[in-house]
């Protein structure tokens, strides 16, 4: 279970989120939207420990983001939007590398990065250095990173940019079959239609504020949730 | 002209972000103080150099000479670190695709990232140079003109060294662009080039030997054959206006003739630069390897530096020049002993005094090699990476560390062992030196990583930017400097004091291993604090 309590994140004087506060359950998957720079990747990287929160708490199956990262980042996963990975380095070797810092064993790694890099057609390149990918090459390899460790909370920015419609498509049942699993998904996106066809619930965020959060039953009612995030936003 | 205004605006406010410190202002003054201390420290050092020997030669009427040994020893400088820096400044950058997409001539952009280039090298020359012109002033009271020639030729003089270091640095990026495995191909390359700059230098060196006795005809070799400094230096003493016109035109004309010509080559190279070689057969067969995460850690920061030729010519020069220096101390130790025994040292101290020495020049190396002060730097965007795994920031930083060490220790200890095997040293002796060999980089590499956590620089275009033109690694430098010359002084203190080699080196042993533990306990203190401030 995700929880977050009454964050707020401030760059400098001015508060990028604002006193923020929603859970998310185990076997839910949670879309976060809103307009560009309403604070959407600020939360996610404070969620994962990138970013240092000003107010409030953020716990990761009971633990604090705060007061014991390593334990929560253990159990999470993070993709982000941008893929920077190191770019000089094989694929596998990238992999490898994720899979090191979270201490996966032989048999488990294995096992992961063959079924993830069959699904997303990419074991032919996993010998060929980074340098030479394109975006979506580079998020797929982001993506069986994450995935190669088993997380239980898997957080994703935007993870459906620039990966062709396969892909896509690979990335919902993976995201389906975790949440069988009784994993957590939270992602943020701009495709709405991905939104309300696969989430569970929705938070919608504007200039930093949450400004809408529950099922999608709730939130759109007889609805679509394009229509509903149109008129929140406007 | 408007559009290239705006172009020179935008690249240098992403290429000064070396002095942009923090927009918080209580921060940005503690984070300046610091490079401000050494920046004043250094001048004054260059200072106290011009004055040593102003004070010999101005009397003579001869002060202009140590403007030329000056302007001689910067540009020399500029383009021996020229050689590695150009390639890197001027092709792959990550503006490329922006600016090469907009409606501007392609020279433009080949103009605005030599500019860049020489905007800096301006700064830097103007840190060593600068003390100098004061202090020729101060001695010589001259007129007017003097000032007016030397602001410009201020302006002026890194241009020719850095056209030359473009030239040259396009010629290797063209050569290594044509093979596999450019990065090793461009790394020997500019190795081989600074190498052959070194030994012609070494071999003028006799120039400089005597240097009062033989100021004036030093003086006319340089000027005879080096136009911007002779020029400079001619019109200092006996300014003409048609001359002062002539100099500046020349020196206009051949920076825009030189981009012209490299502007007909540049785009070919720098598409050939970015291409990557791709294996003709794709490969299923990879293979899966585990680790702990501190080896995968370095192995990762090994796999960095390899793939970064300005990287590895920065740090791994003056591991070559180590082996090089005790290849030739070794070789060539009877011709040294000879000439150092004309200022009437004995061949017996000298030889007394071997392990003393050896530690001397250990001290040197690892204090002039900071290779983690990149290291945080060269991370880049991908440092959120490394801020989500479930690792401790300590665990990280000191993998960082670690791999600076695995980097510089064999070179260390070969050179180690070329002065073990000549001058067959006593079993303590050899010890102490290698106890030294493993804490001295240790203690650099620690001050390399502070320094860079506090001075990170997370923005770069290119490598080059990080490792040879941020604060951090300028800070390193300035430190590692200051530690030699302490050092230095303390040993040869120690030596006329007629201390034993044991006694000399136990002693800074000890005081290296306590400067080493307070490091690593300012290290444990700052480091996660540090770790989590640096936001991409």
């Amino acid at each position: 279970m995700i929880e977050i309590k009454n964050v707020t994140k401030k760059y400098g004087d001015i508060p990028a989120i604002k006193n923020i506060t929603f859970d998310v359950n185990d076997g839910e998957i949670f879309a976060f939207i809103g307009h560009n720079g309403a604070g959407k990747t600020t939360l996610i990287k404070s969620i994962v420990g990138i970013h240092k929160f000003d107010e409030g708490d953020i716990l990761i199956n009971g633990k604090s983001i705060k007061d014991d990262p390593i334990a929560c980042k253990k159990e999470m996963a993070f993709v982000p939007d941008n893929p920077e990975l190191y770019e000089q380095m094989k694929a596998i070797d990238f992999i490898d590398f994720i899979c090191d810092m979270y201490e996966v064993p032989q048999d488990i790694r294995e096992k992961n990065i063959k079924k993830y890099a069959k699904m997303f057609e990419i074991e032919e390149k996993l010998n060929d250095t980074i340098d030479s990918f394109s975006h979506g090459m580079k998020q797929k390899i982001a993506l069986i990173s994450a995935l190669a460790h088993d997380p239980k909370v898997l957080i994703m920015d935007e993870p459906f940019v620039g990966l062709d419609p396969k892909a896509v498509f690979d990335v919902k049942e993976v995201m389906n079959e975790m949440v069988k699993e009784g994993k957590i998904i939270f992602f943020s996106t701009h495709i709405l239609d991905v939104a309300e066809k696969l989430c569970s619930r929705v938070g919608i965020i504007k200039k930093g504020e949450l400004v809408k959060v529950g099922s999608m039953e709730e939130i759109k009612g007889d609805e679509s949730l394009e229509k509903v995030f149109l008129e929140l936003e406007g | 002209m408007k559009k290239l205004f705006s172009l020179i605006k935008a690249s240098m406010s992403e290429g000064m972000n070396l002095f942009k410190i923090n927009k918080n202002k209580k921060s940005k003054k503690n984070k300046a103080a610091l490079p401000i201390i050494l920046t004043i420290i250094l001048m004054f050092a260059m200072y106290s150099y011009s004055e040593g020997l102003m004070g010999l030669l101005a009397p003579m009427n001869l002060g202009y000479i140590v403007l030329t040994i000056f302007v001689m020893a910067i540009s020399m400088l500029t383009l021996i670190e020229g050689i590695y820096k150009s390639g890197n400044l001027l092709f792959n950058c990550k503006d490329d695709n922006l600016l090469l997409s907009l409606p501007i001539k392609r020279s433009t952009v080949l103009f605005i990232r030599v500019f860049k280039f020489y905007i800096f090298e301006l700064i830097y020359n103007s840190v060593f140079l600068l003390p100098c012109i004061i202090n020729y002033a101060v001695h010589i009271r001259p007129t007017a003109s003097y000032y007016i020639v030397s602001i410009f030729g201020l302006l002026l003089l890194p241009v020719v060294p850095i056209l030359i270091s473009c030239i040259i640095g396009t010629f290797i990026t063209s050569v290594a662009s044509r093979f596999k495995g450019k990065n090793i191909v461009q790394i020997v390359l500019s190795v081989a080039i600074i190498l052959v700059v070194l030994y012609f230098s070494y071999n003028s060196n006799g120039l400089v030997d005597g240097i009062v006795q033989h100021a004036e005809s030093i003086n006319n070799t340089i000027t005879k054959y080096y136009y911007p400094a002779g020029t400079y230096i001619e019109l200092i003493t006996n300014f003409n206006l048609l001359k002062f016109i002539a100099y500046i035109a020349i020196h206009i004309a051949v920076f825009a003739l030189t981009v012209l010509l490299i502007g007909k080559v540049y785009f070919g190279i720098n598409s050939n630069a970015k291409a990557v070689q791709k294996k003709k057969k794709a490969v299923k067969d990879y293979k899966v390897k585990t680790n702990s995460p501190t080896k995968s850690l370095i192995k990762k920061e090994f796999n960095r530096f390899i793939n970064s030729p300005v990287f590895v010519t920065n740090a791994g020069f003056g591991l070559v020049l180590y082996i090089i220096g005790c290849i030739l101390v070794a070789v060539k130790f009877d011709s040294f002993a000879a000439s150092i025994v004309q200022t009437g040292i004995t061949i017996e101290q000298i030889t007394n005094y071997i392990p003393v020495l050896a530690f001397a020049f250990l001290c040197f190396t690892a204090f002039m090699t900071s290779i983690t002060s990149s290291m945080i730097s060269l991370e880049g965007k991908s440092f959120n990476i490394l801020k989500s795994l479930p690792q401790k920031p300590a665990k990280i930083v000191n993998a960082k560390v670690l791999a600076a060490i695995c980097i510089m220790l064999p070179c260390i200890l070969i050179g180690d062992l070329i002065l073990f095997i000549r001058f067959k040293l006593d079993i303590i002796s050899m010890i102490l030196i290698l106890i030294a060999s493993v804490l001295l980089p240790l203690i650099s590499e620690t001050i390399g990583i502070l320094v860079n956590l506090k001075y990170p620089r997370m923005d770069a275009q290119n490598d080059t930017e990080v490792v040879k033109q941020s604060m951090s690694s300028s800070i390193s430098v300035f430190i590692g400097m200051a530690m030699i010359a302490i050092t230095f002084g303390a040993l040869v203190g120690a030596i006329v004091a007629g201390l034993s080699n044991i006694i000399i080196m136990l002693v800074f042993i000890g005081i290296f291993a306590i400067i080493y533990g307070l490091l690593l306990l300012l290290l444990n203190k700052i480091c996660d604090k540090c770790f989590d401030n640096i936001n991409v």
